[in-house]
């Protein structure tokens, strides 16, 4: 398709509409995207070296200020290295769950569809909303979790701080990983039993001949031909997670401090006074978005689809 | 041993249903909790029985009362002019791509993917201050084409690779009968890429009726009557400590429409997502 | 005492809607009655309880009487509560939904960066604002922030439980505080409700501190991380090991913990006059099961309270200079001011005002405090400090406070 430019000028009447036909069809897409998605990007590594206000007028060029002043967030190591266990828990404990589950709900049963459907309730489901549900259910007074978990006797006291669960940061996180993974095993679970789906199953008929037991076939053939399916689930978990907000931000709004922050939710916090900061660290967070998709275009070798 | 092999298939059948069943009914168990807590009357509120002993629906009466229901406008609106907007722009785009070799094609839909892996999370300072400087009469039609643009990278994918699955020749044949081409398109390739068409519309109208963030960001300056769902369902807590009951009755009635539209198109959404590349 | 209350405020409003009255007809301007139809968006803080008495319904009482008397001019009402009260605001700003008239909490930054009216631009008589908090609400020496209504904070305790525990008086100081805390916790109760959460960690820090001659600031510069404030801490990382306040202080709301003040879960906590409503509505406590008293400092019970302001301020955006001050002058009547007090069981802004609460028996002491009371820094870092405080300040209560009030204190010098 590359034309030196010598042989276009003459021609280049000739071809306008043949030019320009693409843009007709593609255009609007092109305006969408560029309006909603390039340029926020610009403006926000713009508002990265200005000095705002926090009401949001723009003061002056802050240089470097606002990384500077990021880097020296005393807070900002814990949110960091919290924002890495979040994103690689959270996706881990998933991907296994959902392999499991896959398995499962790729065997034939009666009511096999009726049962899927129940798997898509978290996913179809407002994630701000399924966060509030488990946020009531672990009321320190009488949430369900607290009722049972003292039903069975775990819990001692209700009201101490045993069943405080979201007041003290680490239960906290760890609750909220496990909405984050409750949320995200519909979409992964579906990814992989599509990709199950893909194998035909004479490959098993052969492998069954052969007398290989369950956990052969699972580790020689299942695991390689689902391969391209884990690795695409897991990216897509990655970005998901690492940019969720909702989950956070209803159950602890990511305090007491800090301490329940990753760098999604305390870019928000930063935002409301110190926007320029909160742009420096979007800059960053965007940064990392990059690196995975990226990583994501490799894996799923873009080339090939888009032929 | 035939009959042994009958038996132990039979057995594993049953073990695998009920396994099956015990986790499907693990993931609806917090959206029966829901119910349980929006019927619960304001005295159970603090109770700690396992369900309300008198049950009462009061709370999905008296929530219309609040100006839910102009919320649920708003939210329609945000969602309907979303997903009419992705209708509009993604339609002519894969079809476009599906059917014609064109230079810069393959850069079109490197964008497409790219954009379908961004959230507005990561972009959201951006966001808020480039709609800003729109000055547009209301933020309503921001959330349109924040939805829209966020969305739209999921509609060009499914439907470009269901207008790849269908045959030129079948268009063409058409034309031979007479038809114009955009004719042809609207009787033979619209129909046949249909399913296509709706999942990417159901999709989008569910992303943007659910979405949280930017609504917050976007809307926390307007007056309460014209904020999405979401943000009046947040908009509970804090307000005389938490309004639970008609936080989850609101939860409710936001969400289970949603699950409806979501189990029609279920099938088709993970190929939409993975762009295809887990087929 | 309510009616006589009532009789009053009744008597005062007629004289001074009069006055009023005559006042606006020297100061008309451009935008008369026979003007433009206009609309103000009102943002006001929610003061309310529940449903029944929410400030939404106050205003809009006022707004329907104001709209009877100014045909043209249309007051829309938005109410917020206060948890989200500065953020919702602040984003309107940012987002540039400018409203016409706010009431809550009121920034300095707004006037700095010029988007509010004075004082003297919306109101007929500022000279009758209560001069106490003319400085809070000042910025260049311009009042911009109308004192709209005031509080003080005194220490609530339950006296049923104080009995049941054995402890006959009031705690007067730290270590009364302490013994009784935990003879109240020995019966399975919070000794002393401690909010920490985001919502007013910035007040209850402040009035901890007080009682160690401590605060935010000395001589108006910020002197977070002093010593006497550290030493402050200190003594409630030991309330808070001891199990003698609520679990994890550092993500307890205010709201929240007057609530369960109000079931009688709680033997003390600070509180302003608007917790007493919340007891009522909860009907578990009678009157004659909890008091209030002078906040206990260290050694004695504070000399100076803590007085909290809510101001109103006046957003210059949508040009509606006019009808904005005709507004502003019918809300600060007496009549409408007294009611809302009465409502809420808060104080007035205004001299007037106060004058006609003086002799009130349970209002009189708290209006007397007033003028000498402690208020919270008003300079431009503020708005920052403050966010950064009600996030972070909880981690001193169960750890060693100095790392967490050095970085406030360095907070304190770089924002600007």
């Amino acid at each position: 398709m590359t034309t030196t430019s010598h042989q276009r000028i003459p021609k280049s009447r000739l071809r306008l509409w043949p030019q320009l036909e693409p843009l007709v069809w593609i255009g609007p897409a092109i305006l969408l995207i560029g309006i909603v998605v390039i340029w926020p990007v610009i403006v926000m590594i713009q508002s990265s070296f200005q000095s705002i206000s926090p009401d949001g007028f723009v003061l002056g060029n802050a240089g470097s200020a606002n990384f500077r002043s990021l880097f020296s967030e005393p807070a900002l190591a814990g949110v960091l290295l919290r924002t890495a266990i979040w994103v690689i828990g959270v996706v881990a404990i998933t991907m296994l769950i959902s392999l499991a589950l896959a398995q499962l709900f790729n065997a034939k049963f009666p009511g096999r569809r009726i049962a899927r459907w129940a798997l898509i309730v978290p996913w179809a489901s407002s994630v701000m909303m399924t966060s509030l549900i488990f946020r009531w259910a672990l009321n320190s007074n009488n949430g369900v979790v607290n009722v049972i978990l003292h039903k069975l006797g775990v819990l001692t006291a209700y009201n101490s701080v045993q069943a405080d669960w979201l007041g003290r940061p680490g239960t906290a996180l760890a609750w909220m990983m496990v909405v984050a993974v409750f949320v995200s095993l519909p979409f992964s679970t579906y990814a992989l039993l599509s990709g199950l789906q893909s194998i035909p199953d004479e490959v098993y008929e052969a492998a069954h001949i052969d007398g290989a037991g369950w956990w052969h076939r699972f580790r020689s053939i299942t695991l390689p031909l689902l391969r391209p399916a884990i690795v695409v689930a897991a990216l897509i978990n990655v970005i998901n997670v690492f940019n969720s907000f909702p989950i956070i931000w209803e159950m602890t709004r990511g305090g007491p401090a800090y301490t329940t922050s990753t760098t999604t939710t305390f870019m928000y916090t930063l935002k409301q006074s110190f926007i320029g900061e909160s742009a420096a660290l979007s800059v960053i967070n965007f940064s990392i978005v990059i690196v995975i998709v990226l990583i994501f275009l490799r894996v799923t070798r873009w080339k090939d689809q888009v032929k | 041993m035939a009959l042994r092999h009958i038996v132990g298939r039979r057995t594993k059948t049953i073990v695998i249903a009920v396994a099956a069943y015990l986790i499907a009914i693990l993931f609806v168990l917090p959206y029966v909790e829901m119910i349980s807590v929006a019927v619960r009357p304001k005295s159970e509120l603090l109770s700690r029985a396992l369900f309300p002993v008198n049950a009462d629906f009061s709370n999905f009466l008296t929530i219309w009362s609040t100006g839910f229901g102009s919320n649920l406008g708003t939210s329609l609106q945000v969602a309907g002019g979303a997903t009419l907007l992705v209708l509009l722009v993604a339609l002519p785009a894969a079809y476009y791509t599906s059917r014609r070799e064109f230079r810069g094609r393959a850069v079109f839909l490197l964008l497409v993917l790219a954009t379908q892996m961004f959230q507005p999370a990561a972009m959201l300072v951006g966001i808020q201050r480039e709609f800003l400087s729109f000055n547009l009469p209301s933020p309503i039609i921001s959330l349109i084409l924040i939805n829209a643009g966020f969305n739209m990278a999921f509609a060009v994918w499914i439907l470009n690779a269901f207008f790849g699955s269908i045959p030129v020749e079948l268009e063409e044949a058409a034309m031979v009968d007479g038809c114009s081409r955009l004719g042809a398109v609207r009787r033979i390739t619209l129909p046949l890429a249909m399913p296509g068409i709706v999942t990417a519309l159901i999709f989008t109208f569910i992303s943007a009726w659910n979405e949280f963030l930017v609504a917050l960001t976007l809307t926390l300056g307007s007056s309460a009557d014209q904020r999405p769902l979401t943000v009046t369902i947040n908009d509970y807590i804090g307000q005389y400590s938490i309004d639970w009951g008609h936080l989850f009755a609101g939860s409710l009635v936001a969400t289970v429409p949603i699950i409806v539209l979501f189990a029609l198109i279920e099938g088709r959404v993970v190929s939409g997502l993975t762009a295809g590349a887990i087929k | 005492m309510k009616s006589i209350a009532t009789r009053r405020i009744v008597a005062a409003a007629a004289v001074l809607a009069t006055a009023s009255l005559a006042l606006s007809a020297c100061t008309g301007t451009a935008d008369s009655a026979a003007g433009p139809k206009v609309t103000l968006k009102l943002v006001a803080a929610d003061y309310g309880t529940g449903p029944t008495n929410t400030s939404q319904k106050y205003w809009e009482d006022i707004a329907a009487a104001f709209h009877k008397a100014n045909p043209s001019i249309t007051v829309k009402v938005q109410t917020i509560n206060w948890n989200d009260f500065d953020t919702q605001v602040q984003t309107m700003v940012q987002n540039k939904q400018y409203p016409d008239v706010t009431e809550g909490d009121y920034y300095t930054t707004y006037a700095k960066e010029g988007l509010l009216y004075p004082a003297t631009s919306v109101l007929s008589n500022p000279g009758n604002l209560l001069s106490a908090f003319k400085q809070q609400g000042s910025y260049n020496g311009v009042q911009y922030g109308l004192p709209f209504t005031t509080s003080s904070r005194t220490l609530f305790y339950n006296k049923a439980l104080f009995t049941k525990a054995g402890i006959s008086d009031a705690p007067k100081t730290w270590a009364d505080i302490q013994t009784d805390a935990s003879k109240i916790s020995a019966l399975g109760k919070i000794g002393f409700g401690l909010p920490f959460g985001s919502e007013e960690a910035q007040a209850e820090a402040l009035l901890w501190t007080m009682g160690n001659d401590g605060g935010y600031q000395d001589g108006g510069k910020y002197t977070i991380n002093s010593q006497a404030n550290i030493e402050t801490f200190q003594f409630l990382n030991k309330l808070v090991a001891a199990g003698d306040t609520e679990p994890n202080p550092a993500s307890q709301n205010r709201t929240d913990l007057w609530q369960t003040f109000a079931q009688g879960q709680v033997g003390m906590i600070n509180g302003s006059p608007g917790l007493v409503p919340i007891i009522q509505k909860a009907a578990v406590l009678k009157d004659s099961d909890w008091a209030s008293v002078q906040i206990a400092g260290k050694n004695g019970p504070l000399e100076k309270t803590l007085g909290v302001c809510d101001n109103v301020a006046a957003f210059k955006a949508n040009g509606h200079q006019a009808a904005i001050k005709k507004f502003l002058d019918f809300t600060y009547q007496d009549a409408n001011q007294l009611t809302f007090d009465r409502e809420y069981d808060l104080l007035p802004a205004t001299n007037s005002g106060a004058k006609a609460l003086a002799n009130d028996p349970l209002f009189g002491g708290f209006i007397k405090g007033l003028p000498n009371s402690v208020q919270y820094p008003s300079d431009t870092t503020w708005p920052q400090l403050k966010t950064k405080i009600q996030q972070t300040i909880g981690t001193a209560i169960t750890s060693n406070p100095k790392p967490a009030l050095d970085q406030l204190q360095t907070a304190s010098q770089a924002a600007s």
